[in-house]
């Protein structure tokens, strides 16, 4: 028995432990790749002292709760109006999921000549329609967050798709016996179908707050964090800090965004009773 | 302090880093015939890049001329062109002991590679070569010396950086010559923008410092641009500093320069001027060959393009941006080896090949080359054009990124749109664009 389990627990040491030993141990230390020298809580102190540090932990919170209070309801009223399976259904769950298949590099390059001050398509429609058409959305303080979270917080297949999937798994006996009673198709919406996807909701509140935040890509190409670090997120920090090579104190940032994600994973759990049973 | 308890942790990762770097070099090896075979990082064939095309073809050459005592092998190296991850890669590469035997970098990544250790110092090699060594320009290897007087790489280039027009748009608008003054320039710039003509191309990034190089260098700015830059501070205490920012932010919000001008990608600034939308675009030698002439211009725009010195703050007093560009640098220290790195750079600093290079690229010869036989190569003439302008300038400057930290780039991306945007006044940006540049840099 113990042995049969060596091969796994190889790879989960190799794989897991040992990553997250050198990410935890570093982090405590300067480290440039071989050198190490153990400075104790001296990369959290210059952490604190960073307000480059904040703005990026500010926009990390910042995407992931636009994430969230965007893609949720609308993936969750989407998924719930097509488990009616209107005409068109199977078309229409096509057309809202693809984007979320679509990697986010190939995104963010789409969502930059869609921003384009000069030839790109938002500009160009404002213009059409008599409005100013020359702001650069991505590299104007005033706007560059919000334009950067406009690319992905309208991605909702993933979430729709989960929930279509828990609402074919609700017997239908339990809608028969509202219908018996006279419950209109809204009531039972509200009272039956949206209480029992408690349990997926808070499953793909985890997940979505588990991905932002550590988002990388979308904003490295974007905007690479600019301007005047108003898009930079916690990741991308992280990376500036390993190319610099400073990777102890990159860890040091990783560590807390391990930390950010254990605090929300457990706050969403308890909200949310995810696991519990219905 | 150091710790031996986290020792066999480094350790791990280090082993780790370095089985990530393996595949970026190799070791220099003597085949079977006693051939002397060496690695170039940056000898790849490229459909796209002309500088490394001319690298592959010229290591071509090396092979034939050299076969049976020296070949290069050449590495596909993904970080081969000029990108913000290339230092990193080099530095992973040098930790690992495991650099190329032959590669390129420019001068504010060869000032951050050589604190490793590893590469190799070609001084001795230019001292015990005079003849050699007298063929380079003065200067071009200004950029790429060490504390101790070092020489840490063989120039490939030595261009005159200044700004392209489109004259037929320059002419529509009552000029039959490119301004020589700025306050020309600014004039010029209001009469484009009456006919819905951008002035100025640029990009936030390699454009827009060009431009403010030129502003500081035409405006007494020299010795900025060559000493105050390496500082960390005092920058806005410069008033030629101070003057050439506020200057060019000024041109952003009169609604000089082309809207999208902020992203770091030379694409936006190249394609407002290869679509004629805008009039002028500062950029080096090499613009003709990678856009001037290709499939993105607009049908006859190289035919009505000039290239001209900056303008000067006052009349007379225009001046060009000097740069060495990349230089070869060697990661071994295998004698053999360094004897076929030696004979490369002799090979490909030699007036063939340097002219070779010229027509390849568009990029001029960083050694002094035969009147005669420069002309009977059929230069590209706007290049040679501001070449022999560029010798009566009054003002010859260095490019940010020669004596600047190395992290500049990343700052000025990150904090100019910023600036220009009103978020921020002039001593602030300054101050943190220096701060900024020397942190990115790990200084």
């Amino acid at each position: 028995m113990a042995v049969s389990l060596l091969p796994g627990a190889a790879l989960f040491a190799t794989f897991f432990l040992v990553p997250l030993g050198v990410l935890v141990v570093t982090a405590f230390s300067r480290w440039g790749g071989l050198d190490l020298a153990w400075t104790g809580l001296e990369n959290y102190r210059r952490m604190l002292d960073d307000p480059v540090f904040f703005s990026a932990l500010g926009n990390t919170l910042f995407y992931a709760a636009a994430a969230v209070a965007v893609q949720v309801p609308l993936g969750v009223a989407a998924g719930m109006v097509l488990a009616l399976r209107p005409r068109g259904w199977k078309a229409f769950r096509a057309i809202i999921f693809v984007p979320f298949v679509i990697s986010g590099a190939a995104y963010a390059l789409v969502f930059s000549m869609f921003y384009n001050a000069r030839a790109g398509l938002l500009n160009n429609a404002l213009a059409a329609l008599g409005l100013p058409g020359d702001r650069d959305w991505l590299f104007d303080t005033a706007t560059a967050r919000w334009a950067v979270a406009g690319t992905f917080v309208f991605v909702v297949g993933f979430v729709m798709i989960l929930v279509m999937a828990e609402i074919a798994a609700i017997p239908d006996e339990v809608y028969e016996a509202a219908q018996i009673d006279g419950a209109s198709a809204w009531r039972q919406a509200v009272h039956i179908t949206l209480p029992l996807l408690r349990n997926v909701i808070g499953t793909v509140i985890l997940i979505r707050l588990l991905v932002d935040i550590g988002m990388f890509d979308v904003v490295f190409i974007l905007t690479a964090g600019g301007p005047d670090d108003a898009t930079a997120t916690l990741a991308l920090y992280a990376y500036r800090a390993y190319l610099n090579g400073e990777w102890g104190y990159a860890n040091a940032v990783g560590s807390t965004i391990l930390v950010v994600g254990v605090v929300l994973i457990v706050a969403v759990r308890r909200l949310f009773r995810v696991g519990e049973g219905r | 302090m150091h710790h031996r308890g986290t020792s066999l942790l480094a350790g791990t990762a280090a082993a780790l880093v370095i089985l990530a770097g393996c595949g970026g070099g190799a070791e220099s090896s003597d085949s079977a015939s006693g051939e002397v075979v060496i690695t170039c990082g940056t000898c790849q064939q490229s459909p796209t890049d002309p500088f490394l095309q001319y690298n592959y073809e010229a290591a071509q050459r090396f092979n034939e001329r050299y076969a049976g005592t020296y070949r290069i092998e050449t590495l596909e190296n993904p970080n081969a062109g000029s990108s913000d991850d290339r230092l990193q890669y080099y530095q992973r590469l040098a930790m690992a002991e495991d650099l190329p035997d032959l590669f390129q970098l420019n001068s504010g990544e060869i000032r951050a590679l050589q604190e490793t250790g590893r590469l190799h110092d070609f001084a001795p090699d230019l001292a015990a070569d005079e003849e050699w060594a007298g063929t380079f320009h003065d200067q071009v290897f200004d950029a790429l010396r060490g504390p101790d007087d070092q020489v840490w790489a063989i120039p490939q280039q030595r261009d005159a950086i200044g700004v392209f027009y489109n004259a037929e748009l320059l002419e529509r608008a009552g000029y039959d010559a490119f301004p020589s003054t700025w306050d020309g320039f600014e004039q010029l710039a209001q009469r484009l923008r009456a006919d819905g003509v951008t002035a100025l191309a640029l990009d936030g990034d390699w454009a827009t410092m060009l431009m403010w190089v030129h502003l500081i260098g035409t405006g007494g700015g020299e010795d900025f641009l060559t000493d105050g830059i390496a500082a960390a501070d005092g920058w806005a205490d410069d008033p030629a500093v101070v003057a050439a920012t506020e200057r060019l932010r000024s041109w952003h919000v009169d609604g000089y320069v082309n809207a999208d001008a902020f992203s770091g990608e030379f694409q936006n600034a190249a394609a407002a001027f290869l679509s004629e939308q805008a009039a002028t675009i500062a950029n080096g030698p090499w613009f003709v060959k990678t856009n001037l002439t290709g499939d993105a211009a607009s049908p006859g725009l190289y035919e009505k393009t000039g290239y001209a010195p900056a303008p000067g703050w006052t009349e007379g007093e225009r001046g060009v941006i000097v740069v060495s560009g990349a230089g070869w640098v060697s990661g071994t220290t295998d004698e053999r080896a360094l004897e076929a790195v030696r004979e490369f750079v002799r090979f490909v600093s030699s007036q063939d090949e340097v002219l070779a290079q010229a027509v390849a690229t568009g990029a001029s010869p960083p050694v002094a080359v035969d009147p005669a036989a420069m002309a009977a190569a059929g230069l590209e003439p706007l290049v040679t054009g501001l070449a022999e302008e560029a010798a009566e300038v009054t003002h010859q400057y260095p490019h940010v990124r020669v004596h600047g930290p190395a992290g500049f780039g990343v700052a000025w991306r990150n904090l100019w749109p910023a600036y220009v945007d009103g978020s921020m006044p002039t001593e602030q940006f300054l101050d943190r664009l220096a701060a900024d540049a020397r942190a990115q840099a790990g200084g």
